[in-house]
């Protein structure tokens, strides 16, 4: 069941600020979908205002951050402050609920910032792009593989805050994963050996949930990108299944790719 | 036929009194050595709101009682089995003893929260973590307060409110009731015995209800000094020295550890843990968080589930000393009113 919004004023600004006013029908549209998500009522039961959320935060000690405010601007349904909050401070959360262990009332801080956090996504918040830019080769990677990280995109340019541990790059990291014993490890593209099918049928996952669509309004670019790797796939998947003949082999597994 | 009361708490102590007074025969009896209930048992200092000694104030409720004729008191005594119809009940004790009575109230009172059930606040790990108890204690037995670790006076002193109260993490899903003005009242203490001492009170709502507004939650400030600050404090630990206390002070918003030599758990009233077995032996129900049920808040005040049967105090629900006796009082004559029906009934 869906929660039904008790807001009644039809405008909460500042009267004296010169800026113009945010168009309250994107306000309205953004909350609804953040208190329309089926975890919303389930994490938020109300709110005694007592902090701990925020005391016991490990973001809240360094950043200019409180989960209890984020709670508070949801439960009061501030819309220009959940609005203001998506711009930057929801992106300080380290997702580790203890918040949602310690709150007297049951609330989950952490999951409800999860879930604005994949609104600013759905809406394409500047800041959503922001956060989320350094990881576009590990979405490149996760999305057409399903694996995050391999061992072709240790290099050193990538990783400077490795320090001097870094020279260990240069190491042949071929040969290295080849004395591997379990031939699956035996890659460098992928962290293990991804059964084509499987990326395949993980391709249909992303589509179906859509996880494309959130893909593209955060960065089109990228977008493309896997859009043309997957469509190359999905051909070699074809190829393939036409090569095996009949129904029967089709189902058998493809080839293994070769890193 | 005598009225059997359970409890010899301040609800029990006010309805066996009341009940004596009227010339009716009661058997009080109680499963602790001594009569008194929680203020004598626990220690307690000076009660809220009267500022009496709870050894003047329920000593005195308790000596009434024993020089009444017409009170047979049985300590170290429960009763095993309770039978029979308004006006014709047997209750047998724990003594063998079987009474026919025509009426009983439980006044069985609560049990402290025991602050091990949230370890994060420290209690059971430091020695200097202690509950609103043991300060009292530390007060009435004229110890004065005191860090149990090495006895030093205390110089700086947090008293934590809404410990087993308010918290649904633990299933405790109620206020205590007095907390806030017990802890405004011993924070007073504190300051008048240690003026040097600063006190602290993390709240989450300040609830110093009715009259005790100005006489203790104002009181406390502008007379002691005591500082409110509205926090829920996340965790007590320690420094190796000090105890170290972390909190968000969330009006003025900003994180907040602060070390402390003495931290107060101001705990909570939780079901008497011995309600399972009372329901079971008398027939009456529980309500949802394990308290006695009342049958009725309009029908008279003191009704539990089973006709003949009546409740009072802080087996209910958190309850004040004052009010317990109010409604141990009500108990009586409700008691009162099945003796009498009974007895025309008889004739």
């Amino acid at each position: 069941m869906h929660a039904t919004s008790t807001r009644k004023q039809q405008y909460i600004g500042d009267p004296l600020s010169q800026q113009p006013a945010l168009d309250r029908a994107r306000l309205e549209e953004i909350f609804n979908d953040i208190q329309s998500d089926a975890r919303y009522d389930h994490e938020l039961n109300g709110c005694l205002n007592c902090g701990i959320c925020t005391a016991t935060c490990p973001a809240a000690h360094y950043y200019d951050f409180s989960p209890r405010e984020i709670v508070q601007l949801l439960w009061t349904e501030n819309l220009e402050g959940i609005y203001d909050a998506m711009q930057e401070k929801i992106w300080a959360c380290a997702q580790c609920y203890t918040c949602a262990a310690r709150c007297p009332f049951r609330n989950s801080p952490g999951s409800l910032i999860m879930i604005m956090r994949e609104v600013a996504i759905k809406h394409g918040f500047q800041s959503a792009k922001d956060v989320l830019r350094p990881f576009s080769r590990v979405m490149l990677k996760l999305i057409s593989t399903g694996n995050q990280l391999s061992p072709d995109m240790i290099t050193a340019d990538h990783f400077a805050d490795w320090g001097p541990n870094i020279s260990k790059v240069d190491a042949p990291l071929k040969l290295l994963r080849a004395a591997i014993p379990m031939p699956t490890l035996n890659t460098m593209k992928t962290a293990w050996e991804v059964n084509l099918k499987t990326s395949i049928e993980l391709y249909t996952i992303w589509e179906m949930t859509g996880v494309l669509k959130q893909l593209e309004t955060i960065d089109e670019n990228l977008f493309d990108v896997i859009s043309d790797i997957m469509d190359e796939r999905r051909e070699d998947y074809e190829d393939w299944c036409e090569s095996q003949g009949d129904n029967e082999t089709r189902r058998a597994a493809p080839p293994e790719e070769t890193a | 036929m005598t009225v059997l009361v359970v409890g010899a708490g301040p609800a029990g102590l006010a309805a066996a009194h009341a009940l004596a007074r009227v010339g009716e025969p009661v058997t009080l009896v109680d499963k602790a050595q001594r009569l008194g209930g929680a203020p004598i048992l626990s220690g307690y200092a000076k009660l809220i709101p009267s500022g009496e000694w709870a050894r003047d104030a329920i000593g005195g409720m308790v000596r009434r009682v024993q020089e009444a004729a017409l009170v047979r008191v049985a300590t170290t005594t429960t009763v095993s089995a309770f039978e029979g119809e308004p006006g014709r009940f047997t209750a047998r004790l724990s003594d063998g003893a079987s009474v026919p009575c025509a009426a009983a109230i439980l006044c069985t009172g609560f049990t402290h929260f025991d602050s091990i059930n949230k370890p994060e606040w420290g209690f059971g790990t430091y020695a200097d973590v202690v509950t609103t108890t043991q300060v009292e204690q530390m007060i009435s037995s004229g110890q004065g307060v005191r860090c149990p670790s090495d006895g030093r006076k205390p110089e700086r002193v947090a008293i934590l409110l809404c410990v087993g109260s308010r918290d649904r993490q633990i299933g405790r899903e109620w206020c205590s009731k007095v907390c806030c003005t017990v802890s405004a009242n011993l924070a007073m203490e504190i300051r008048e015995e240690l003026p040097q001492c600063h006190v602290y009170i993390y709240y989450m709502d300040i609830r110093t209800f009715g009259l005790n507004e100005d006489l203790y939650y104002w009181r406390s400030q502008e007379e002691f000094k005591v500082k409110y600050i509205k926090a829920r404090i996340a965790e007590v630990t320690s420094d190796g020295n000090r105890l170290v206390v972390k909190g968000e002070d969330t009006l003025v918003k900003r994180p907040i550890t602060i070390p402390f030599d003495l931290v107060v758990h101001a705990v909570g009233m939780d079901p008497n843990v011995d309600n399972r077995a009372l329901a079971e032996v008398f027939g009456v129900g529980l309500q949802h968080h394990g308290y006695l049920a009342r049958g009725s808040a309009y029908a008279g005040m003191a009704l539990s589930t089973r006709p003949g049967v009546f409740v009072a105090g802080a087996a209910t629900g958190p309850e004040t000393i004052d009010d317990s006796i109010a409604q141990g009082e009500a108990a009586a004559i409700a008691a009162l009113g099945v003796v009498r029906t009974s007895a025309v009934q008889a004739a």
